[in-house]
């Protein structure tokens, strides 16, 4: 559909998860009143409290529905659709929208509202999905919810916070839990949420380009892991990428195991093309866009990561590769 | 469309137009005619008086007046001659008359007053509401409370029948039907799974219509329980508009105008016809004039046109390149349509016979 909307208009939205009591709102407030000179539409839920002012902030109800498209998990933020609408008619008032999630939000439905709906796909992208871990509760929340783990499995920067309540060894042993789930995430240990506002608003995260250049687990073993613990891994292939095989693949895929897929990101190089095709999925719900060109000289080596439950290592690091041309 | 010498020539000799640097949310003609005002996303109202006496300079400014302290959201006519209500992102519920006066209705705090609208036979019922959050309440002629409506999730769309009776809300899961004048009664419930996101009533009262976020139509005709179920399209329709007679749904979210038939047994099995398609562009909006068989269309690159239904012509009003049209509106009587656009660009044109 020839939109007059082009990738430079869209407006950058940060999603703030992290369960109940991990610091959300101290970082949020943190962001709101240092001096960057920019302004931010912020939508924070019924239970959020702000503690500085801000022009914009949009309070709401989290309204989750599930979509009628044939997928079962795809649920999305009906308020978020409305309250994006809204924000566009006063688009020149501000650079950016952040959105608070509540601490019990499984972060699914915000991630995919941004996937789903025409005018929010069209006016906004999705820039990172920021999550905040309590260094000290975090071995408890784990045990207890799985919307902890969901959390740090979608986000894209973990602000590992409250470091001053752990010692140095349980700093390091909490933050290796967080890596055995989301190995792909940039990690920031703070204390009361002092992470420069530079590591976490427009970081252009979501399109992945940042996310991919950690190096795939060529060493991990392909053992088949049985348990319902969420994992991340990554696969690479030298050879450019079939374009019908690949979709043909990732939609099975998808299709079949997308309750257990949280994240599926990939930079592909596909055959004949000079742009980099940025790959992305949040469970059965898959969206995709040539971004910039490969670098001259640069290695056309194609990633894509995947982070969920119950991930069959061989099985994707085989139909991954089989996407190769031949 | 390959005969007119330049496809603006109609806005260039019958409009008046200019640049308003601000989204525009609504065009809304008073309930005379005589003016029309364009709500707009800096909280301000832009009004054009008409053609007489001082607004013949096609470079003097509309009137302008701050209403919100955030985006206007929604603008319907008053039932006064002279005014028109709004609602904001201020929480505000808003009557603004024509010399700028701004009267609040009602305040509603954090919440956005995301849906106005009114009724008035004229002589007796003057009804106006607005939806906040999950709530609608609608006024009587003194600004008192009458009915206070609330919905299981946030209303998304509202409207009173032909005859001001009855009220129906969108709303996820459905659509709930009011009586306006029971005080405690509960609504009809009209139920489909999904979100709703807007909502229309055919000028007899028996047909609901809402937009839903799957890119399609549910339907509920309310003599028989009869379900209507209209699919197909690219992307969300966005606005619904029924013809006079009631034949004909109008709807946007293609990139062709599309209308359903209710008639003949419509438009269950029937396919809908399709007009001024072709350019691979979104119709972003629709609205049918209030007597004829016409219906006027605005799309995401700035065209608009009318298209007469039966003869299947269509007339471009504006030609593309004025922004993505945002609002869309007919005079009462039928002989002005507004236009406002996406990037602040807003016209009044003149279409009656000279």
């Amino acid at each position: 559909m020839a939109d007059a909307t082009t990738p430079a208009d869209q407006v950058p939205v940060t999603v703030l998860t992290g369960y109940l009591g991990a610091g959300k709102t101290t970082l949020l407030n943190r962001i709101l009143s240092e001096h960057h000179g920019k302004k931010y539409a912020v939508v924070i839920n019924e239970f959020g409290e702000l503690g500085v002012d801000n022009d914009l902030v949009v309070d709401t109800d989290e309204e989750v529905f599930e979509m009628n498209n044939g997928c079962i998990c795809c649920t999305v933020r009906g308020d978020l659709i409305r309250i994006v609408g809204g924000l566009m008619k006063r688009r020149d008032k501000f650079d950016g929208i952040i959105i608070e999630t509540t601490g019990l939000a499984n972060p699914a439905p915000v991630a995919q509202t941004f996937f789903v709906d025409d005018t929010v796909k069209a006016k906004t992208r999705l820039d990172a999905i920021v999550t905040v871990v309590d260094a000290k509760n975090l071995p408890a929340r784990l045990a207890d919810s799985a919307e902890a783990e969901e959390q740090i499995a979608f986000a894209d920067v973990i602000v590992l916070n409250k470091t001053d309540l752990v010692t140095p060894e349980e700093l390091d042993a909490v933050e290796a839990m967080v890596r055995k789930i989301n190995k792909f995430a940039r990690i920031h240990r703070s204390m009361k949420g002092d992470v420069p506002v530079t590591e976490l608003l427009d970081q252009g995260a979501f399109d992945l380009a940042r996310v991919l250049v950690h190096k795939p687990d060529f060493l991990d073993s392909d053992a088949h892991e049985h348990n319902d613990e969420v994992l991340s891994m990554s696969f690479e292939a030298e050879k450019p990428i079939d374009a019908e095989r690949f979709n043909a693949w990732i939609g099975a895929l998808l299709a079949e195991q997308g309750q257990n897929m949280l994240r599926t990101k990939g930079i592909l190089a596909y055959e004949g093309e000079d742009r980099r095709f940025a790959f992305q999925a949040v469970h059965m719900i898959a969206d995709g866009d040539f971004i910039g060109p490969w670098k001259d000289g640069e290695e056309r080596t194609s990633r894509i990561v995947f982070i969920g439950r119950n991930l069959n290592r061989p099985q994707l690091r085989r139909g991954f590769e089989s996407c190769q041309v031949a | 469309m390959g005969e007119t010498v330049s496809a603006d020539h109609i806005l260039e000799t019958r409009g008046r137009h200019r640049a308003l640097d601000a989204y525009v949310v609504a065009a809304t003609f008073s309930r005379s005619g005589k003016s029309c005002a364009f709500a707009l996303g800096d909280g301000t109202v832009a009004i054009d008086g008409g053609p007489e006496p001082t607004n013949n300079d096609s470079t003097a400014d509309w009137a302008r007046f701050p209403a919100h302290e955030g985006a206007i959201l929604c603008m319907a006519t008053d039932t006064t001659p002279e005014g028109w209500i709004t609602g904001g992102d201020d929480g505000r519920f808003y009557r603004i008359k024509a010399d700028g006066t701004v009267n609040l209705i009602a305040p509603f705090g954090m919440r956005w007053v995301e849906n106005v609208a009114s009724f008035t036979d004229g002589t007796k019922t003057h009804l106006v509401a607005c939806s906040a959050g999950k709530r609608v309440v609608v006024y009587n002629a003194k600004d008192d409370e009458l009915r206070v409506a609330d919905h299981p999730s946030t209303v998304t769309g509202l409207v009173f029948d032909a005859k001001g009776k009855r009220f129906a809300a969108s709303h996820y899961g459905g659509a709930s039907v009011w009586f306006v004048g029971s005080k405690n009664g509960a609504p009809r419930k009209l139920e489909w799974k999904g979100s709703h996101t807007g909502v229309a009533m055919s000028p007899d009262g028996d047909n609901v219509v809402t937009a839903m976020q799957e890119n399609a139509l549910h339907g509920w005709r309310l003599s028989d329980n009869q379900h209507m179920r209209m699919s197909g399209y690219p992307t969300k329709p966005r606005a619904l508009s029924f013809t006079k007679n009631g034949k004909w749904l109008a709807t946007s979210g293609a990139d062709s105008i599309v209308l359903w038939p209710f008639f003949g047994g419509g438009p269950m099995g029937k396919p809908p016809t399709e007009l001024a398609g072709g350019d691979g562009v979104t119709c972003n909006l629709v609205a049918c004039h209030p007597q004829s068989e016409l219906v006027a269309a605005g799309f995401n690159d700035g065209l608009v046109v009318i298209a007469d239904i039966s003869s299947a012509r269509i007339l471009p009003i504006t030609a593309p390149g004025h922004g993505a049209i945002s609002a869309l509106a007919w005079s009462p009587d039928g002989s002005h349509i507004a236009i406002g656009a996406e990037n602040g660009f807003a016209a009044v044109i003149d279409l009656s016979k000279r």
